[in-house]
């Protein structure tokens, strides 16, 4: 080995990352060439006079400036404490739950409630049977066109109710799942009515 | 019939013992009693890191309290798992680069034949060191010329070397902070460390190292 080769192991050496045989040839080529040896104690030491170097020190209060720069630049918003709060999605699932317990609660009842009231007289909700389905398709539809100019223009006038089916749904793992249900049993097992 | 008795611990641990790791994620939901506790543990590290890059003492704790408020907006892209003081040094190292490249741009910075002009000035100025007197502004003088001298170290140079020379980091951690291979980083570092110890080599001569 040369001086070129000594000088590329100067780095290893002062890091400590010589193998044994490198650093053993390297001090023995220290102790027979002044140039190499000088070479490396200047470097030694101007990295101990880097290192040595004072340390900056932040001035008092350093924290309470960042802490406050730090809220300026963040949204009012993004500073809540637990961003993504746990209470939405919680709070999302039990709304759910009571609406469809709402629902199971009516179908169990077999009724329809219809707010039977007239003018402004505001009555008790009457519990009525509802119509036997008979398979064929029924006409409200129909209906509500062909009498589209008898619908009494009253808020409170429920006559001629629409009735929206809706197909049950049952929470699974905290999504939203349609119950499939055998052809066999009755459509008011496997719907809830709301009427209004 | 067997009674099974958990035992739990109601004492939560002091915030001072938590880990790096374990701040951070506090710091994610927010907590800022978790952020001022990061701030306190690091902020003579990255100040003196910045301060040494830049060889601007004043201007080096406004870029660390740059790199502070980052660290807070930026809090959720921290990966848990990582070392955090790697992704702040990250985060600090590329502060200073675009603030020396800054400098540069707006002509408001030393020119490296200025910092040559300035270390051989402050090599001449030096007192004699067998005069034994004034050891403390001799002492000032030579921390001065030893930080113009790793500010006239080329930025790509300087930002490896005192992440390795003066924050002591491991190779393999600056190459993460910088991008780059760890065998660019070790190049990187040799190149640094004879350039510091040329422009240091009439100081070290009058000092009679060699």
């Amino acid at each position: 080995m040369n001086c070129r080769q000594a000088r590329a192991l100067f780095g290893p050496y002062w890091d400590d990352e010589l193998t044994q045989a490198e650093r053993e040839w390297l001090e023995a080529h220290f102790g027979s060439c002044a140039g190499c040896r000088r070479d490396y104690e200047e470097l030694t030491r101007s990295l101990e006079w880097m290192s040595e170097l004072p340390r900056a020190e932040v001035t008092p209060g350093f924290a309470d400036r960042v802490l406050a720069q730090a809220r300026r630049r963040t949204p009012a918003t993004d500073r809540v404490p637990g961003a993504s709060p746990r209470w939405i999605p919680v709070t999302a699932a039990a709304a759910l739950l009571a609406v469809l317990g709402g629902m199971v609660l009516q179908w169990g009842t077999g009724v329809q409630l219809v707010h039977h009231s007239a003018g402004t007289t505001l009555d008790q909700p009457v519990a009525i049977q509802p119509e036997p389905v008979h398979g064929t398709k029924q006409a409200p539809v129909s209906g509500l066109v062909a009498g589209a100019t008898e619908i009494p223009d009253s808020l409170f006038d429920h006559a001629d109710d629409v009735e929206f089916i809706l197909d049950p749904v049952t929470l699974r793992k905290g999504r939203a799942h349609t119950v499939v249900r055998g052809p066999t049993e009755t459509p008011r097992t496997e719907q809830a009515v709301i009427t209004f | 019939m067997q009674t099974l008795v958990l035992e739990h611990d109601p004492t939560p641990v002091p915030i001072v013992r938590l880990s790096d790791e374990d701040l951070m994620g506090r710091v994610a939901e927010g907590e800022e009693r978790a952020f001022t506790e990061i701030v306190r543990r690091y902020q003579g590290r990255v100040t003196n890191l910045v301060s040494r890059v830049l060889n601007d003492r004043e201007a080096s704790e406004d870029l660390a309290q740059e790199v502070f408020v980052r660290v807070f907006v930026h809090r959720r892209n921290y990966r848990r798992g990582s070392k955090f003081s790697t992704w702040l040094f990250t985060i600090a190292a590329n502060l200073a680069k675009n603030e020396i490249r800054r400098r540069v741009r707006r002509k408001n910075w030393f020119s490296l034949d200025a910092l040559q002009e300035m270390l051989g000035d402050s090599t001449i100025h030096l007192a004699d060191p067998t005069e034994g007197k004034e050891q403390s502004l001799q002492r000032e003088q030579l921390q001065q010329a030893v930080g113009r001298a790793i500010a006239a170290v080329p930025e790509k140079y300087r930002l490896a070397l005192v992440l390795r020379d003066i924050e002591g980091f491991a190779y393999e951690e600056i190459g993460v902070m910088l991008s780059i291979p760890g065998g660019t980083v070790r190049s990187r570092i040799n190149r640094a460390r004879g350039i510091l110890k040329r422009k240091l080599t009439p100081l070290l001569r009058r000092e009679g190292v060699s």
